[in-house]
Parts: C-alpha cells; sequence; structure tokens
C-alpha cells in the first residue's frame, strides 16, 4: 500500500512542490498542514505513515508541533524540513524525536532518501 | 554593521540561486544605505531575532520576481499569484536560513521570522536606526539587491 504523508509548511511554495515530488514517486499525500497547530490537528484526523515538518511557521513552530505529536503517538515518524540548519536545532529535534532533517533547498532525491528510510 | 554579516547572506544567495535557479550570480560593490532609500518593486522581507536583531531585504524588479518565480515553479507565469509570492518569499527564507546557519556555525545564534512579501514602485524603506548594508548581485534573471540591517543586542 502507498505510503501516507502529511505535509506541514507555511509556505504554499514548499506544499506544492514537495507534494508534486511525492505523488511522482508514488506516495500519497493525505494530509496539508500550513502552521503547527494544524498539523497537530491533522495528525489525528489521518494518522500519516510520515509527516514533513517544516520548523519557522506561524501559530505553533515544527519543533513545537514535533513534540505533540510525538507525545499523543510516541510512534509517529517526523522528518524536519526547513531553511535552518544551526546544529542546535537539528539537536533538538532529533532529541524530540525527528527521524531525519533535510535542510532546504534539498534535491528531490534526498526527500524520496527520507521516505525510504524512515516511513 | 560588521561587513562579516554580511558575507554569509551573500555567499548563501549564491548558493541558492545555483542550485534552485540553475544560474550563478556576480557579486558586486558593497555599499552602504541611507536611513531611508526607495525599495526595488518586489522585497522580500525577513526579521532577525537573537544574538543580532534587524532585517533582510532581498529586492528585485517584478520582471525579475516573475523570471525567478517561473523557474521555480517549472512553468511560464501568467499572473503573480499566491503560488508566485510564495516562490518568491521561500527563495528569501532559504538564502536567510542559510545564512543564519552559517552565523550560528561561528557561535552567533538567531532566529529568523516568517518572510513577507512588498510590491509596489516608490515604496519607501525606512530601518529606523540600523544602519544597513547591501550588496547587488547580477544574474541571468535579472538583479537581485540583498540588503542587511543586523545590530548586535544590547547585554
Amino acid at each position: 500500500m502507498a505510503k501516507r504523508i502529511m505535509i506541514t509548511d507555511d509556505a504554499l511554495f514548499m506544499r506544492v512542490t514537495l507534494k508534486n515530488i511525492l505523488t511522482q514517486h508514488g506516495y500519497e499525500v493525505v494530509a496539508e498542514a500550513s502552521n503547527g497547530r494544524e498539523a497537530v490537528e491533522l495528525y489525528e484526523q489521518h494518522k500519516p505513515d510520515l509527516v514533513f515538518m517544516d520548523i519557522t511557521m506561524p501559530e505553533m513552530d515544527g519543533l513545537q508541533a514535533l513534540k505533540e505529536i510525538r507525545a499523543r503517538d510516541p510512534n509517529a515518524k517526523v522528518v524536519m524540513c526547513t531553511a535552518m540548519g544551526q546544529k542546535q536545532m537539528v539537536v533538538e529535534a532529533i532529541q524530540a524525536g525527528a527521524k531525519d532533517f533535510i535542510v532546504k533547498p534539498f534535491q528531490p532525491e534526498r526527500i524520496i532518501e527520507a521516505v525510504q528510510k524512515v516511513a | 554593521m560588521k561587513a562579516e554579516y554580511i558575507n554569509p547572506f551573500v555567499g548563501a544567495a549564491v548558493n541558492v540561486f545555483q542550485m534552485m535557479l540553475g544560474v550563478t550570480p556576480q557579486r558586486g560593490q558593497l555599499s552602504a544605505r541611507k536611513g531611508i532609500f526607495t525599495s526595488q518593486q518586489c522585497n522580500i522581507v525577513l526579521g532577525v531575532t537573537g544574538q543580532l536583531e534587524g532585517q533582510i531585504i532581498i529586492g528585485m524588479s517584478v520582471f525579475t520576481a516573475d523570471k525567478i518565480a517561473s523557474k521555480m515553479l517549472g512553468t511560464t507565469i501568467r499572473t503573480f499569484d499566491e503560488l508566485a509570492a510564495s516562490a518568491i518569499a521561500e527563495l528569501g527564507n532559504m538564502i536567510s536560513g542559510a545564512a543564519l546557519t552559517e552565523l550560528a556555525s561561528k557561535g552567533i545564534n538567531c532566529n529568523l521570522s516568517p518572510p513577507s512579501l512588498i510590491r509596489g514602485t516608490n515604496v519607501r524603506i525606512s530601518t529606523l536606526e540600523i544602519p544597513t548594508l547591501v550588496v547587488p548581485l547580477q544574474t541571468e534573471l535579472g538583479d537581485v539587491e540583498i540588503n542587511v540591517g543586523l545590530m548586535e543586542r544590547a547585554k
């Protein structure tokens, strides 16, 4: 069965780009969130196999959303995908349970590699 | 403002342009902005907080913005819609994110606000007391200006 994936990014451009990459490779995008709060709600509704999560977002940032999602579902698989690659942020995300950390800009192959590795 | 603060933004811009747009920008002459300046037609504005505070303004003509957005979206855009605006804003986010990552590796830790886009002619921008440095970049898609106004936070 095709992996069911949720995308979280405040930038429409990034949601469209990620969705294109994923659907072209046969994955199903079941939900798109534009901030962390939406991501937490949509995760509950859809229980995706994998979440791509931006960090810098309005309302609730991606690190907070990662923590809330993992608190409700300790098996949640979340991959961070952000323009901010500071070591401190990578460490905080991994400690909070993120499975991978992708820094923008990325090549499409990097996204597929993460799905294959994690989901 | 120290020139060392602008170099990571210029370096990041060159990398992001190469990776996202397949063009290599040529760096122009560094100069200082006066307190108030007339902006380009299309500007990506990002706030910086942390050990440095201020803003990054990446300016270009609407013609250049159209060309960049078209390249990012892989299709010629006819109207500068929400998706095109998002692409341009994300370009600024990637450049600034990479630059702040570089600054963090030197022990200067900052955070970034989500980008906003300002379009219009004859827009006057004042960065108030924050001095701004600017580096123009020449690219095949048109010229792009990187304005960096950052101050060390008072301790």
